[in-house]
């Protein structure tokens, strides 16, 4: 029997999903949309995002733009190939799952 | 948890990745009133090329098209920008929002270019620009439609290039109606089915929240 694999510790954690996943179909996104989206507080929603610039999955850019500061986020490659590849596992446990 | 529950968690992660993805996707989606407003511009330059509009330069055709078009395309730029930022924040930008925008920019550019030199140089007649103005809003349209996977932009090509063929082999004035047709159901009628699909999903939305 294949051996099931283990969902990434990094983006299981739900508003971490959402993020990854909201920022795959943008090219960037500010902060301000993010938190509009996923509907989080500024406080989690700051330490979320800094876990997954940590992992290496998003990067972040400031800016100012008319004197007010701006946040933008964009996806890596890594972050791209991380929620890839959890997807995947989350479908193989799914299959497991049902068969069982 | 049990086994029942914990199959049910990874499934509300699926589907919580597949609506945050169509939710991200979203912003790209709201350009129907962009129809509408080049419809009615080509409308205003059509009646202003043929009777002009009474005075000194204004009764001028050389500028109806291009002053007309270029008020168009400064007005959609403003109302653009507008509606990107939000109450939400600025909408970011899509590869597939990117690709559509440079698609129709690089069309504008082109018919702006070669229309007016062949207005000025007076190697064109109104059938030719009536050929060239449609089939280029059919390869525009048939490329955005293409993008999109939109049957009904598609249709909107078929129009187009039917126009463009019309205006080649029709008189003068068989030219101007295929236009005004054209116009009619690509810009008008398309434009306002697309603002019914745009307020349709906006209803659908709902709170998808993580």
């Amino acid at each position: 029997m294949p051996e099931l694999p283990e969902l990434n510790p990094v983006i299981h954690g739900k508003l971490r999903l959402a993020l990854l996943s909201l920022l795959i179909g943008v090219e960037e996104a500010e902060f301000t949309w993010l938190r509009t989206k996923t509907g989080s507080t500024d406080g989690n929603l700051g330490a979320q995002l800094l876990k997954l610039e940590e992992a290496g999955y998003v990067a972040v850019e400031k800016k100012f733009v008319q004197r007010k500061p701006q946040t933008l986020y964009r996806m890596t490659e890594a972050g791209r190939l991380a929620l890839t590849e959890y997807v995947q596992a989350l479908k193989q446990l799914l299959g497991a799952a049902i068969g069982a | 948890m049990t086994a029942n529950s914990e199959e049910q968690d990874l499934k509300d992660r699926l589907s919580l990745i597949e609506n945050m993805i169509a939710e991200g996707r979203r912003s790209t989606e709201s350009y129907a009133w962009t129809f509408i407003l080049w419809g009615v511009a080509y409308y205003v330059a059509i009646a202003w090329s043929t009777w002009g509009f009474g005075w000194a330069i204004w009764a001028n055709n050389y500028v109806a098209w291009p002053v007309t078009m270029m008020s168009a395309f400064l007005l959609t730029w403003f109302l653009a920008i507008r509606k990107r930022i939000g109450k939400t924040g600025k909408q970011p930008a899509t590869t597939a929002g990117r690709a559509i925008a440079s698609i129709w920019i690089a069309m504008g550019i082109s018919m702006f270019i070669l229309l007016y030199s062949l207005g000025v140089s007076g190697k064109g007649d109104q059938q030719v620009f009536v050929a060239v103005i449609a089939a280029m809003l059919g390869t525009s349209n048939a490329a955005s439609s293409m993008l999109l996977k939109w049957k009904q932009q598609f249709a909107c090509a078929l129009v187009w290039w039917a126009a463009a063929v019309a205006s080649c082999f029709g008189t003068v004035e068989q030219s101007t109606i295929a236009l005004v047709v054209a116009i009619f159901f690509c810009q008008i009628v398309f434009g306002i089915y697309g603002m019914v699909c745009e307020a349709r999903l906006r209803k659908q939305r709902g709170g998808s929240h993580a």
